[in-house]
């Protein structure tokens, strides 16, 4: 624990100066100039522009490697997925709720945050009502209200407003799309409208940030600016943002959540997309905290005298597959055949026992598993039989397409573990061609959706995805024809009893309840082997020894703010 | 002179309209739409084409080239798709540091390179010489981005001497820590300049020694380190183009080296452009290295007379 | 400047006729020259080794290249059934370079065919006929070599997409501009040469100069250039590989074995290391042949 003194002593040396300085190297860069101005102005970036020097007076520092290749969009609405959430978004901002991310033995459930509580109209349930907390200040020292978070609401879903913000628009677009329309009742009471009444919309709220419109009066309006001297409400403050190579927040003292004051100084986020690089990087004592470490590197880590916390957490390892007719995934046999070739505690063994085997979309101790009838295991000799129905043997192969990426957020270890995938269908009779594409052009052929142009041919998508939102893991993955949601539900699997059942769901409002349809839904899911399941990643972090206090929560978000340094 | 040099730059202006074409058609070359990666998750058909208009895309393509050229004379590349940059305000920093990082390079080159390249041209048809020849050549074939991953591994992560990966924490100045993350990349880069650096010192100071009136100047008693000022007269000038030159290619061709070392330059830049399909920066990062290529080049150019009086002659 | 004319001693002074043996005098001496230097044949040694067992690999390699054993994994060099170790799926590692030799090799050989091919046509033309034919070809090679090479392999990979056809269509376009140059500069001489002016005053054809005069005289030159750029290609192919540029698994060549073996390299270091060996052994043995040729044929850089 850091003692008051110290948060006292750095609360003086807080970021202000600091973050002018940096909108004045912006404001250069942003104007033409010739190029040698450029140059120097480029240069100029690269000097520290506070008096302290980096790391001393005994500061506190948490320096992280994350697995972008960029600092994630800093002013709101963070870009690079869960990363982005994770360390951009909960770092400097706070939504209406959050997640419970203090125990590692339980799937993360949703706490109050901004909002004190809420309650659903019961003659309209469209409409919902959230009591706001009244003490919480923006970095800038002003006070939150209902009015920024319809002004921050505002930003992301009315082109016409001089605020708006393509870019955190696209960040937020997953969130806000059932969002019609908010107002302020008063300064602290806050009314949303759904299009629909909806069950799930608290899961979608708790990726939605603010940022404070004070700042981007501040600084003439401009988003960019905004970028390099953001102002949320969160426990950190970014006080240095160097594009494709660092961020550096320090700790937000005045916090309004005293629980999650940060217990060090200063946190560094470094980008390092590539696996060895962050290995190399804890090794030899460039950062304290890595993530998604690979399995290989576990013993080595472990053997320099780190840490290494793994944890399950809402993430599967799924082979998307097409349901239209021109693949023969279309046909159930072959996907149940598929679901049971896999020899995934082996798969699991060579990814150093850091995943766990599949059985759905989400793990049997989930509140949503419900109690499937087809049990996703390895069972070769059953899947032959299936395939043998279907009229495929292994020397009579059935072909399929598969894109993947070899790289990517989530995508674990995609080339090792598609080419051991691919000997398993070998063995009973599907011939799985691989082809490879960058990650972001995957991901374009997700939104593009089997029927797509971009997907003639392909018969399955090898694309890691999120199971911690009711809509992202079962219930976007169901609906099709009017209600179809793009980019979700890629193999376009329609089936009018998955509809009903993921529109029952929708409906629930109390979360026992949607627990239970939930679980019904994902039940049929399984019985209809609509994917191909592998295995849920355990994220592997590796942590220097001298980083105490971090509890790995079963989540996609991560609380860093009770980690200590203690040298 | 004038007018040599107004020949030379009547010689590089279409190279670079040419440069500048081969950058504008890669987007061109590139599969799929190239909007994909700015296209919201929920975009309706209107949105796609107003996004569309907003970049361009709606006009002709010798209209769009035109255009692009145009602002990219202006020094305005576009924005990044994916940080929503400037696409210069993107490569700016990050040329910078490449250079920082080639500058290095080819110093360490420049030691290396003279060191082996003299002991190998004075001791011609010694075992010493065919070793450093032989050492220069794996030097000129030798992986680079191996090396890298092989010094990581030893000399950061095994004995813990020097920074694995990046650049030194912004601090003031340039200091001891700045130069420590720079020893291991620059090794790597340096391997390549340092082959050819030695091999063609080793031919120069030969070609020298062979010259009639060397050898009648160390026939009437010249004492080694008096032909030796020719050598280095006679061995400047082509060194300097292989500075130059190598300096263009590690400066363009540093992106292996720097996704292994993660260091934040135009490679690294470029590398995760190709990784998020970012065409604005593909192309501006490479227009912008090849430009410096070519102008390199032309400097090496105008430089070569001063040094070498018998070009002007020519 | 050399021309491969004056190595061949006085031919230039003489008339067409005694040309042709000295012609072949000249590839006499040049062979025997190169089969006495000891490094130049031990580089062929290793070179045909590993080319015949790229070649002949389903038939030589222990294993089948694809299969995998996770009980088997990452098994240490010299261990009992595997020569040099296993990989990070429990393939045999002799098997899987074995056959990466042969997607690198390929990679490495196939765009300096293309190149040296089209270079050579193209180099030959432009030198022949001089002229406007001359500016085009040349102004537009220029554009070309105004790129670094890595800078434009990587753009035009990154731009085209991963793929092996992509990486051949990059580097051979990479390769041709130089080539050309060469070719060009030992046309334009040659040209200028009194029996290739008896020739064309006795009223032979342009096609039958160039391939009865001409090409015979400007092949070395493009050849050792050639040769030279070999040992470049494998390890750009390599490196193209490495970036994620290149070939899809389950094929595999060195860059993509080294690219995916390296985040075992804490675990198993030799074995992450050695596929980056096979590539800087193939480059500098290709490299160290073609300067023994260079030296053999007596043609400077």
């Amino acid at each position: 624990m850091a003692s008051l003194r110290d948060r006292e002593s750095l609360a003086a040396v807080s970021p202000e100066p600091a973050s002018s300085d940096f909108t004045g190297v912006i404001d250069g860069t942003l104007q033409r100039r010739t190029l040698l101005k450029m140059m120097a102005v480029g240069a100029g970036a690269l000097a520290w522009p506070g008096g302290m020097a980096y790391g001393q007076g005994g500061e506190k520092v948490l320096r992280i490697a994350m697995t972008l290749s960029d600092i994630p969009v800093t002013t709101g609405q963070a870009s690079g997925g869960a990363e982005g959430g994770r360390f951009i978004n909960r770092s400097i901002y706070d939504a209406l709720l959050t997640w419970d991310l203090s125990q590692a033995d339980k799937p993360s459930g949703l706490l109050p945050n901004l909002a004190t509580s809420w309650s659903v109209d019961p003659k309209n349930r469209n409409r919902w009502t959230f009591k706001l907390r009244n003490d919480v200040k923006f970095h800038d020292g002003s006070q939150f209200t209902a009015h920024d978070v319809l002004w921050n609401f505002e930003k992301s879903m009315n082109p016409n407003a001089a605020h708006y913000d393509r870019l955190q628009a696209r960040n937020a677009a997953n969130w806000l799309v059932s969002v019609k329309s908010a107002k302020a009742v008063d300064d602290f009471t806050l009314e949303i409208t759904t299009k629909r009444p909806n069950g799930t919309l608290l899961y979608e709220l708790v990726n939605v940030f603010y940022s404070s419109p004070r700042q981007w009066e501040k600084l003439g309006h401009d988003w960019t600016k905004v970028a390099f001297a953001p102002s949320g409400t969160g426990p950190y403050q970014l006080v240095l943002l160097v594009p494709r190579n660092r961020a550096e927040l320090v700790r937000n003292a005045n916090y309004w959540n005293k629980s999650m004051v940060p217990q060090h100084d200063r946190m560094v986020l470094r980008p390092m997309p590539d696996a060895n690089t962050r290995v190399s990087a804890l090794l030899s004592g460039q950062v304290d905290l890595v993530e998604a470490l690979p399995p290989d590197a576990v013993p080595t880590v472990k053997g320099a005298g780190m840490q290494v916390t793994t944890n399950v957490y809402p993430h599967i390892w799924p082979y998307m597959v097409s349901h239209l007719k021109s693949s023969p995934f279309s046909d159930i046999r072959i996907r149940k055949a598929a679901n049971l070739a896999i020899d995934r505690e082996n798969l699991v063994k060579f990814l150093g026992g850091l995943a766990v085997p599949a059985q759905g979309m989400v793990t049997p101790d989930h509140p949503w598993f419900g109690n499937p009838t087809f049990k996703v295991k390895y069972d070769p000799d059953g899947a032959r039989k299936l395939m043998a129905d279907a009229g495929y043997s292994k020397s009579n192969p059935v072909n399929v397409n598969v894109t993947m990426s070899a790289a990517g957020s989530g995508q674990m270890q995609p080339l090792p573990m598609n080419e051991f995938i691919q000997e398993n269908f070998r063995d009973v009779g599907i011939n799985m061609s691989l082809s490879t594409v960058d990650w972001e052009a995957l991901r374009s052929r997700r939104f593009a959706g089997a029927e797509g142009d971009l997907n003639k041919g392909v018969d399955a998508i090898n694309y890691s995805w999120s199971i911690q939102y009711p809509v992202f893991g079962l219930i976007g993955q169901t609906y099709h024809s009017e209600n179809r949601v793009k980019g979700y539900n890629w193999g376009h699997f329609a089936d009018k009893k998955a509809d009903q059942l993921a529109l029952n769901a929708l409906d629930a409002f109390e979360t026992e309840e949607q627990n239970k349809r939930l679980g019904e839904l994902h039940s049929y899911l399984v019985d209809n082997a609509v994917w191909v399941w592998v295995v849920h990643d355990m994220n592997p972090r590796g942590l220097a020894a001298h980083v105490k206090g971090f509890i790995q929560a079963q989540s996609w978000f991560q609380d860093f703010t009770r980690i200590r340094i203690e040298r | 002179m004038l007018w040599y040099v107004l020949r030379r730059l009547a010689y590089v202006l279409p190279i670079l309209l040419g440069v500048s074409i081969v950058c504008f058609s890669l987007l061109h070359l590139a599969p799929g739409d190239p909007l994909t990666a700015v296209m919201p998750e929920f975009a309706s058909d209107q949105v796609i084409e107003q996004i569309k208009r907003s970049y361009g895309f709606d006009k002709p393509v010798p209209v769009q080239y035109l255009l692009w050229l145009f602002n990219a004379l202006s020094g305005n590349l576009g924005l990044s798709q994916v940080a929503n940059r400037p696409v210069l305000d993107e490569i700016v920093p990050a040329m910078v540091n490449t250079f920082q990082l080639a500058a290095f390079g080819i110093g360490l080159s420049l030691l290396g390179g003279i060191g082996l390249g003299l002991l190998a041209g004075y001791t011609r048809r010694l075992v010493t010489d065919r070793a450093i020849t032989t050492t220069a050549i794996i030097g000129v074939s030798v992986p680079h981005y191996w090396v890298g991953l092989v010094l990581i591994a030893i000399l950061a992560v095994t004995l813990g001497l020097l920074p694995a990966m990046g650049k030194a924490p912004p601090s003031p100045g340039f200091g001891l820590d700045d130069i420590r993350h720079m020893i291991l990349p620059g090794i790597t880069l340096a391997l390549i300049p340092t082959g050819i650096i030695a091999r063609s010192v080793r031919a120069t100071v030969i070609d020298v020694r062979k010259q009639e009136f060397v050898q009648t100047l160390q026939a009437n008693g010249l004492p080694p380190r008096r032909t030796f000022l020719h050598v280095v007269k006679n061995a400047s000038p082509t060194v300097l183009a292989i500075i130059g030159i190598q300096l263009g290619h590690l400066v363009g061709g540093s992106i292996l080296v720097e996704t292994v070392f993660a260091w934040p330059g135009t490679g690294y830049l470029l590398n995760n452009a190709i990784a998020y399909r970012d065409i604005p920066v593909l192309q501006g990062t490479i227009l912008v290295l090849a430009t410096f290529f070519v102008m390199l080049n032309f400097l090496v150019d105008l430089a070569q007379p001063f040094l070498d009086p018998r070009m002007t002659r020519q | 400047m050399n021309t491969p004319a004056t190595h061949a001693g006085e031919a230039p002074a003489r008339a067409v006729e005694p040309n042709k043996r000295i012609q072949r005098t000249y590839w006499q001496a040049a062979r025997r020259r190169l089969l006495h230097d000891p490094v130049s044949m031990g580089c062929l040694g290793i070179l045909s080794l590993i080319i015949t067992a790229a070649i002949l690999a389903p038939w030589i390699t222990p294993y089948d290249p694809y299969t995998s054993s996770i009980v088997n994994r990452l098994k240490p060099i010299l261990a009992p059934g595997f020569v040099l170790g296993t990989d990070e799926l429990g393939r045999d590692m002799l098997t899987r370079l074995i056959y990466g030799g042969r997607i690198s090799l390929l990679m490495g050989l196939l765009p300096i065919f293309i190149a040296t091919l089209a270079g050579s046509i193209l180099g030959i033309v432009a030198g022949y006929f001089g002229g406007k034919t001359n500016m085009v070809i040349m102004r537009v090679a220029d554009i070309f070599f105004a790129f670094p090479s890595v800078l434009l392999a990587v753009g035009l990979a990154g731009a085209l997409g991963a793929g092996v056809v992509n990486v051949l269509i990059s580097l051979s376009l990479v390769f041709i501009p130089p080539i050309t140059r060469v070719a060009e500069a030992a046309t334009t001489q040659i040209r200028a040469q009194d029996f290739v002016e008896a020739a064309r005053a006795t009223g032979a054809s342009a096609p039958r100069i160039i391939v009865g005069h001409v090409l015979t005289n400007v092949s070395s030159p493009i050849l050792t250039y050639s040769s030279s750029l070999i040992g470049l290609s494998i390890v750009l192919a390599s490196g193209l590989s490495f970036l994620g540029l290149g070939i899809s698994p389950p094929l595999a060549d060195w860059g993509l074995m080294l690219n995916t073996l390296r985040q075992s390299i804490f675990l198993a270091p030799v074995n992450a290391v050695l596929p980056g060996a096979m590539i800087l052994i193939a480059s500098v043995c290709f490299n160290l042949l073609s300067d023994g040729l260079r030296a053999a044929m007596d043609v400077k850089p």
